[in-house]
């Protein structure tokens, strides 16, 4: 890799995993900065300079209207083009949770035939009607553009959402299927399809879906919290694993989590 | 003209909230609605035109993909409407978003007066539903009268063209502000004065404020201010300063103890004093990691060279009580406001929650305002909402239940920060204010709320009235102000930061003054939510996410600047001074004119008679009964009771993992459904080193004796800590007491002497726990009149006192997160022990009250010996040598080995003969005493012999094996067996009672 990939974290109005997202992101070698909504839309901090965008977790707005609809109205009125120009230049874009809800609320996802403003799909309240704080098992489409999940095939993350659910129509859906842009579905222990079994799939998405990426995988949203399992020690199993790992004669042999091979990818992407 | 929107989701998808309606209706007052679809309505209280309205409907408040919309009333089928909307001067913080939203969209500004309000109506269709079930939806499921108002409407009597109409619940005071000057020619007149106000001075308060007043000097200074007799300001101002809340009078009080068993006298001066601040400064000087405590917001303990931590604890009890969402989510983030306002401030890296509630699924005669389960729903959801909202993670909590609870519930909240151990070169711990300085109000705005507490008066409410001084916090703006805080802070602009809090204004101001000995306060420049605010009641609203801050005026610039960027309202209320005076103007005029030294003189001491009879003497004694001989039935019955069983819904609700440090979670195991001992979070991420974190709470002994529901209370918090890892030698706490009325009245608190009397010695306790135990107190607070009077099945009211609580915190500093271990059997093979002696000690126990028993013999702490037993386990777990750990709680060793078993979905064989005990010939009691000092653990064959040698003078044995085969195997003192239980079905014991709640 020739250049440290420069990352803009944004950062305000509610959003809150900003630290975890950037220290994710250098964890994996990018050279990462977190910079509030108001200082890009003020051109203080200005999107060339970056390589890669992330819309990260949080209550932006509170969600008090839908989660993420006023963070993406409020990136749409005063900065739309330049988030377009980002994206006809190639580079990348990750929405984790209210990212994600960000991110199909412009219309940057799922982005069907080229069109990176239309709402065709919506993450909607979870059909268990509350928030919910919970590791989840994702497997990872084999056959996905996403840049971000190249060579993965499962993800064990936490989510924690009340408004996580999937939703699009039926053609869209489909659509997305033929198009492989459905990246990430949730899953059973075993890794077989969650089918939207309660609490395998956290939330009664629609197709098990947990992340989708745009047709050239260059943008991708998820729900779960990949930046939150950054650590061996943040996995729910760890202590176990590591009695039994003990056993065996082993130790922990490294203290990255799982979680930072999402943002390996996009470095090593930008590094090719 | 008002516009209004309604949006509902598109007809195919399905409503989760109406769902999560229709099952409460089922589940609490079994009403059969077959459907409820939500609509959500904005009312735009402004002056637009219907083309821009419409632009706000479809772009902002309309997804395509899934809701519809219409400015005209939305056609949803139903047999009943219910709308529920907020009263007048609550805080609608969607209402607040919505604005912000529809600003960006058009390019303008609302102008004053303008705005915009949510409520939302629930469209029902039930055939069998009647009126009254409807009414009885509305009314205690759906809206709290105190800050909202609701409608009721069948077919008939709704308009589908008009809808619910236009409901603007703006406030309308038009009232001109005045400041009243009253005099007070005798204590009689001052004594009436502070009944008719509500300042609730103490009678002995009276003389000192009116001499005050009386000197000659002082009257010839306020002479130079047109000043003569107090002012309403003055006087709220003096009322909010002594009150128990903000002085802590009962803790600084003298208590005459009375020993009535052996005679014995003494005269504590000051619980506080004696108790707290002795220990712990002796404490301090003996542990370097110590950094700040006993003075500031929260205490401040060192956690790396680089950064040092914060942790503070309070409770919002009569809030919650009173309106349980919002009182619970202004408690949680008001108290993550004390870490953003100590030192120079720091950043939130954990909150908890504590609840004590009446019995769930209480039926009695008596009636609370807020039915117990309604009270749990709203409190777990507000600090759900300001705990996520805020950002932070809530790794651990507490619920228990008890009728004493039923008066008043409790709610405690703690909150820990972290800083850097130098800003700017300068230590992050400390701060002043220099003459000169500016005086700033950050976040949010001042209104009514929070005035004088409370009140339920439904007298009060007028369509236009503010209701019932409730605050509803927001943790949206609070979050946008701490970003900003925590930015200004790293850029060296911040001199002295507090919060405001109880008091207000008059508080925060009040304090920092002390620092440079004066201020001068412009009351007019304070922004306000409405016009029409006394000046009085500007200086002591407790509006909420405010900040004060102390800068040099040479950073206003750019202190301005970070404010706007982050988009938070900073203001310039005045300036710090030396004049040794609070001088509050307002418009030029003064208004106050008080000497900053009258608060921390002369006052005299409150005064308690504690008289203690000891247990035995009260008639309690120990239960006769004959030995069960259905044990399998019996512990099945033991996980099911509520102060045991599994509350999973309420921590999953609760974000944990947010800020990515998760270590230990609130729930481990191969299932991820057991409760774990303590969190323990990993706040730098770049560092291995760890923050451990537990509480307990067990008030059930203090039916026995409070001295020991102290030392069990925090013997337990200290081996929670213990259990995962924690390093007993770093070590800090916090108290939190909360106790029903001490001052003794023949007809109104007859038993208060005995209150007293607890409280002494629970702080007995306290010092002799932390003494030994070595754990300075890094910060603590107390609340106290934890006493109801209930209306009963008559009319009659009775009064309720909640048991004496004291919830206790620990936390401390680990340097490898990797060493930590959880409580769930891991290895079949592996030899589970038990550390600790097991005594018959069921006083107070789950055992006997699942008998109908209290009992005589309460679980005693053997501090010393305890200490080094601690040690010793720690040692173990540094040293690896432990697959689990896990303490003796609450409900005994059956319980605790069911949660070790369940925890690692794994079976345990248990011989009752071999665990350590004394005085014990029976086995009910060896398996539901609840003797301290206790833990299980489990231990690879390898490691056997090192953990026996490193125990080797410690109580303790091999008691048994964990098994392959998931059962709980429990053989009798005499060898025989006693239980066999599978895991699954003490799973679905323990998970019966709150299973199916989400």
């Amino acid at each position: 890799m020739s250049t440290q990939p420069k990352v803009l974290v944004l950062t305000g109005f509610g959003l809150n995993c900003d630290h975890e997202t950037a220290y994710a992101f250098e964890r994996a070698g990018a050279a990462a900065r977190r910079a509030h909504i108001n200082a890009l839309i003020a051109g203080d901090v200005r999107l060339d300079d970056y390589q890669i965008l992330a819309f990260g977790g949080g209550f932006s707005w509170g969600d008090d209207h839908g989660a993420g609809v006023i963070q993406a109205l409020r990136l749409k009125t005063n900065i739309g083009d330049k988030l377009l120009d980002f994206v006809e230049a190639g580079k990348l874009v990750i929405g984790i949770c209210n990212g994600f809800q960000t991110l199909v609320n412009l219309g940057l996802l799922p982005g069907i035939d080229g069109d990176y403003t239309r709402r065709s799909v919506a993450l909607i309240a979870n059909d268990c009607g509350n928030f919910r704080d919970q590791w989840v098992r994702v497997t990872i489409n084999p056959d996905s553009p996403c840049v971000f999940t190249r060579g993965m095939k499962t993800l064990d993350m936490p989510i924690r959402h009340g408004e996580g659910k999937f939703y699009a129509e039926r053609e869209t859906l489909q659509t997305l299927a033929d198009n492989h842009q459905v990246t990430m579905q949730y899953a059973l222990p075993d890794g077989q399809a969650a089918s939207g079994v309660f609490p395998h799939n956290p939330n009664g998405s629609l197709a098990d879906i947990a992340g989708i990426c745009d047709s050239s995988g260059r943008i991708f949203g998820l729900m779960p919290h990949p930046e939150a399992y950054n650590h061996v020690t943040n996995h729910p199993d760890w202590p176990r694993r590591n009695e039994k790992q003990k056993r065996c004669g082993n130790s922990l042999t490294s203290d990255v989590g799982d979680g930072i091979r999402i943002f390996e990818n996009a470095v090593a992407y930008l590094g090719d | 003209m008002p516009h209004r929107i309604e949006v509902t989701l598109k007809e195919q998808l399905l409503d989760a909230e109406g769902q999560s309606l229709r099952q409460k209706a089922k589940d609490y007052f079994d009403i059969d609605l077959q459907q409820v679809r939500t609509v959500h309505i904005v009312t735009i209280d402004a002056d637009l035109t219907t083309e821009q309205v419409e632009r706000i409907r479809s772009e902002i408040f309309t997804n395509p993909v899934t809701q519809v919309s219409s400015l005209a009333p939305l056609a949803v089928d139903f047999d009943w409407v219910l709308w529920v909307g907020f009263r007048p001067g609550v805080r609608d913080n969607p209402g607040a978003t919505a604005v912000e939203a529809m600003e960006d969209l058009l390019h303008l500004k609302l102008k004053a007066g303008e705005a915009v309000y949510t409520s939302k109506r629930y469209c029902l269709k039930g055939s069998g539903v009647t009126r009254s079930d409807a009414e009885k939806i509305a009314g205690e499921l759906l809206a709290n009268d105190i800050i909202q108002q609701w409608a009721v409407y069948d077919r008939d009597h709704w308009d589908p063209a008009d809808g619910i109409g236009f409901v603007i619940p703006k406030v309308k005071l038009d009232h001109r502000p005045e400041v009243a000057t009253l005099s007070i020619d005798s204590d009689e007149t001052l004594a009436r004065l502070s009944d008719e106000r509500s300042l609730s001075l103490n009678p002995n308060d009276i003389p000192t404020i009116r001499a005050y007043f009386m000197k000659t000097e002082v009257q010839s200074q306020r002479g130079k201010v047109s000043l003569s007799d107090p002012t309403d300001v003055e006087l709220e101002y003096i009322s909010q300063a002594r009150s128990d809340h903000c002085n802590h009078n009962t803790f600084g009080g003298r208590f005459h103890y009375k020993d009535l068993a052996s005679g014995k006298e003494e005269v504590i001066d000051s619980l506080f004093k004696t108790y707290i601040e002795g220990p712990t400064l002796a404490l301090k000087a003996k542990k370097d990691w110590v950094v700040s405590v006993l003075w500031d917001n929260a205490g401040v303990g060192r956690f790396d060279e680089g950064h040092n931590y914060v942790i503070t604890g309070e409770t919002h009890n009569s809030p919650s009580n009173m309106e349980a969402y919002g009182g619970a989510i202004t408690g949680i983030v008001g108290i993550y406001r004390d870490p953003m306002g100590t030192g120079k401030g720091s950043k939130l890296i954990m909150g908890s929650y504590g609840y004590c509630m009446g019995p769930r699924d209480y039926d009695g005669d008596l009636k609370p305002r807020l039915h117990p389960r309604r009270l749990l729903d709203g409190v777990i959801e507000g600090v759900r909402d300001g705990g996520n909202k805020s950002g932070i993670p809530t790794p651990f909590g507490q619920v228990m239940f008890h009728p004493g609870y039923l008066g008043k519930c409790l709610v405690f909240v703690t909150a820990l920060g972290i800083m850097p151990a130098e800003i700017q070169g300068e230590p992050s711990d400390q701060k002043t204010i220099f003459p000169g300085d500016l005086a700033i109000m950050c976040g949010g705005r001042v209104g009514k709320d929070g005035i004088h507490g409370v009140t339920a008066s439904s007298a009060t409410f007028s369509a236009n009235t503010p209701a019932g001084h409730v605050q509803i916090g927001d943790p949206y703006t609070q979050k946008k102000m701490h970003d900003f805080l925590i930015e200004a802070r790293d850029e060296g602009l911040i001199r002295f930061i507090t919060d405001n809090g109880g008091g207000g204004l008059s508080s925060s101001i009040g304090e920092s003054a002390r620092f440079s000995n004066g201020c001068d306060i412009q009351l007019e420049k304070v922004p306000l939510k409405y016009d029409g605010l006394d000046q009085w009641e500007i200086w002591i609203s407790e509006s909420q996410e405010r900040m004060t801050v102390a800068i040099d005026p040479a950073h206003l610039e750019r202190f301005m600047e970070l404010s706007r960027l982050h988009a938070v309202e900073s203001t310039v209320i005045g300036t710090y001074t030396d004049s040794g005076k609070i001088h509050i103007t307002y418009n030029g005029v003064t208004c106050a004119y008080i000497d900053l030294d009258l608060l921390t003189s002369a006052f005299p001491q409150w005064e308690f008679a504690a008289e203690w009879q000891p247990p035995a003497l009260r008639g309690l004694k120990e239960p006769v009964l004959g030995l069960p001989d259905n044990h399998a039935a019996l512990i099945l019955d033991m996980l099911k009771r509520p102060n045991i069983c599994s509350k999973e819904w309420v921590c999953r609700q609760y974000d944990h993992e947010v800020q990515g440090t998760s270590v230990i979670k609130p729930l481990v195991g191969t299932g991820r459904d057991v409760p774990s001992d303590a969190a323990v979070i990993r706040p730098v991420l770049t560092s291995p080193k760890g923050l451990v974190f537990s509480q307990a709470l067990i008030p059930m002994y203090s039916a026995i004796d409070a001295y020991h529901m102290t030392a069990c209370t925090i013997d337990e918090a200290v081996r929670r800590a213990v259990a995962v890892g924690g390093d007993p030698d770093r070590f800090g706490g916090v108290d939190n007491f909360c106790w029903p009325n001490i001052h003794y009245d023949e007809r109104k608190n007859p038993d208060g002497r005995h209150k007293a009397a607890q409280l002494v010695r629970s702080c007995k306790a306290l010092a002799e726990m932390c003494t030994t135990y070595g754990i300075p107190l890094l910060s603590g607070k107390d609340s106290m009149y934890v006493d109801g009077h209930l209306p009963g099945r008559y009319g009659e009211t009775h009064k309720v006192s909640a048991l004496e609580t004291l919830q206790f915190s620990v936390s401390g500093v680990m340097d490898d997160v990797c060493r930590c271990v959880t409580m769930d059997a891991k290895v079949p093979g592996d030899g589970v022990y038990v550390v600790g002696v097991t005594r018959d000690e069921l006083g107070g126990s789950e055992y006997y009250e699942l008998l109908g028993n209290i009992g005589l013999h309460v679980p005693r702490v053997e501090a010393g010996a305890f200490e080094i037993r601690y040690r010793s386990v720690a040692k173990a777990i540094d040293q690896g040598l432990l697959a689990s750990c896990h303490g003796i709680y609450r409900g005994g060793l059956a319980v605790h080995l069911a949660l070790v078993a369940m925890g690692g979905e794994l079976g345990l064989e248990i011989d009752l003969a071999k665990v350590p005990a004394r005085g014990i010939d029976r086995e009910d009691t060896m398996l539901f005493s609840e003797s301290a000092g206790r833990f299980i653990v489990t231990v690879a064959p390898e490691n056997r012999a090192a953990f026996e040698a490193l125990l080797a003078d410690q109580p303790t044995a091999c008691v048994g094996r964990v098994t392959e085969a998931p059962i709980l195997t429990i053989n009798g003192l005499d060898g025989s067996r006693l239980a066999a239980l599978t895991v699954e079905e003490m799973k679905a014991a323990w998970k019966g009672p709150f299973g199916d709640l989400i």
